[in-house]
């Protein structure tokens, strides 16, 4: 149920929260303490072993900023995809999904470039606590990103079929937003904890 | 069913249009200090300054931009206080996680416990 719809005629505010709204956030809420544990972990060992592995001959932080910029991009288009569905507006919704799908599967293609780079030097999943670690949560996020892609993909595919009713559709918009949002957010952590700060005072 | 029997959607009579256009100005703002901020990251990591500042500041720049995505791309701050406990709860138990592993796994606490009569 939209904002408005929480209003009852005699203007009072009610209570009503939309179920598939609810439902979404609390699973953000648990997918927050799911890659708090991996980012965390990350983290923890990158601390207990810091002479392991030096991660700044390797990264690129153009390509990353380049990402993040791309993935926070993708986040505005995704909201202005559900302020048209609110609006009833379907093609801005389109055009702006097309554009969210555009800059996810840039951001995908990003990733595995660099993936496929650090395996050409020798960062894998087996070379030490800073490998698994690392691919484990900046994998799971890419994973988490192919399935936002793919969920707006079919948004998209069935907004031409005709069966888009205006309040129904602007919630199940609404609530692959959020996700897409969330996304945007992990990386958002990500880039500064995992990327940025290995360059701190080595630059 | 062709295209014009079903485009633009039948607006429900209760949309607000103006609140969504107010928005949309909202959202360009933050999308231009979003990326206005990222470049500024970029930017410090090179600067020759104290480290501790530079990292102070990369922190706090990538929670403002964590905290603006959630409440504004996300309509945090125009919906109901349930939904931002609901997601504060999550994020409440990872940093929670993240400081009690931090602890837990110090260099100090993962040496090996002195065993009695060896």
């Amino acid at each position: 149920m939209s904002d408005s719809a929480t209003h009852h005629e005699d203007g009072h505010k009610s209570l009503i929260i939309d179920n598939k709204k609810l439902l979404m956030w609390l699973f953000l809420g648990s997918d927050c303490m799911f890659f708090g544990t991996l980012i965390s972990t990350h983290l923890i060992y990158r601390k207990l072993n810091p002479e392991e592995f030096d991660p700044t001959s390797m990264f690129s932080l153009e390509l990353t900023s380049f990402s993040t910029f791309i993935l926070l991009m993708s986040s505005f288009l995704m909201a202005l995809a559900v302020s048209a569905m609110h609006k009833g507006q379907i093609k801005s919704f389109r055009r702006n999904t097309v554009g969210v799908i555009f800059f996810g599967l840039i951001f995908l293609a990003c990733q595995v470039y660099e993936f496929t780079e650090f395996a050409h030097l020798g960062l894998t999943l087996e070379s030490g606590t800073f490998g698994s670690t690392f691919y484990l949560m900046t994998g799971t996020h890419g994973v988490h990103v192919a399935i936002g892609v793919f969920w707006l993909i079919c948004m998209l595919f069935y907004s031409y079929t005709g069966k888009m009713d205006a309040h129904e559709s602007a919630v199940d918009v609404e609530v692959a937003g959020l996700y897409w949002h969330f996304v945007d957010i992990v990386w958002i952590i990500i880039f500064t904890v995992v990327y940025l700060i290995e360059f701190i005072g080595k630059v | 069913m062709s295209e014009a029997d079903y485009n633009p959607l039948p607006v429900s009579p209760e949309a607000d249009h103006s609140a969504e256009n107010e928005r949309y100005h909202v959202f360009v703002n933050l999308a231009l200090a979003l990326a206005a901020i990222t470049g500024v990251e970029l930017v410090l990591v090179y600067l020759p300054i104290n480290t501790v500042f530079i990292f102070t500041v990369l922190v706090s720049l990538s929670l403002f931009k964590f905290a603006a995505v959630i409440a504004w791309f996300m309509h945090l701050i125009y919906d109901k206080l349930l939904l931002t406990l609901a997601f504060g709860t999550g994020l409440a138990i990872a940093a929670g996680t993240y400081t009690a592993l931090l602890f837990i796994m110090s260099n100090e606490y993962v040496a090996p416990p002195e065993i009695p009569g060896m």
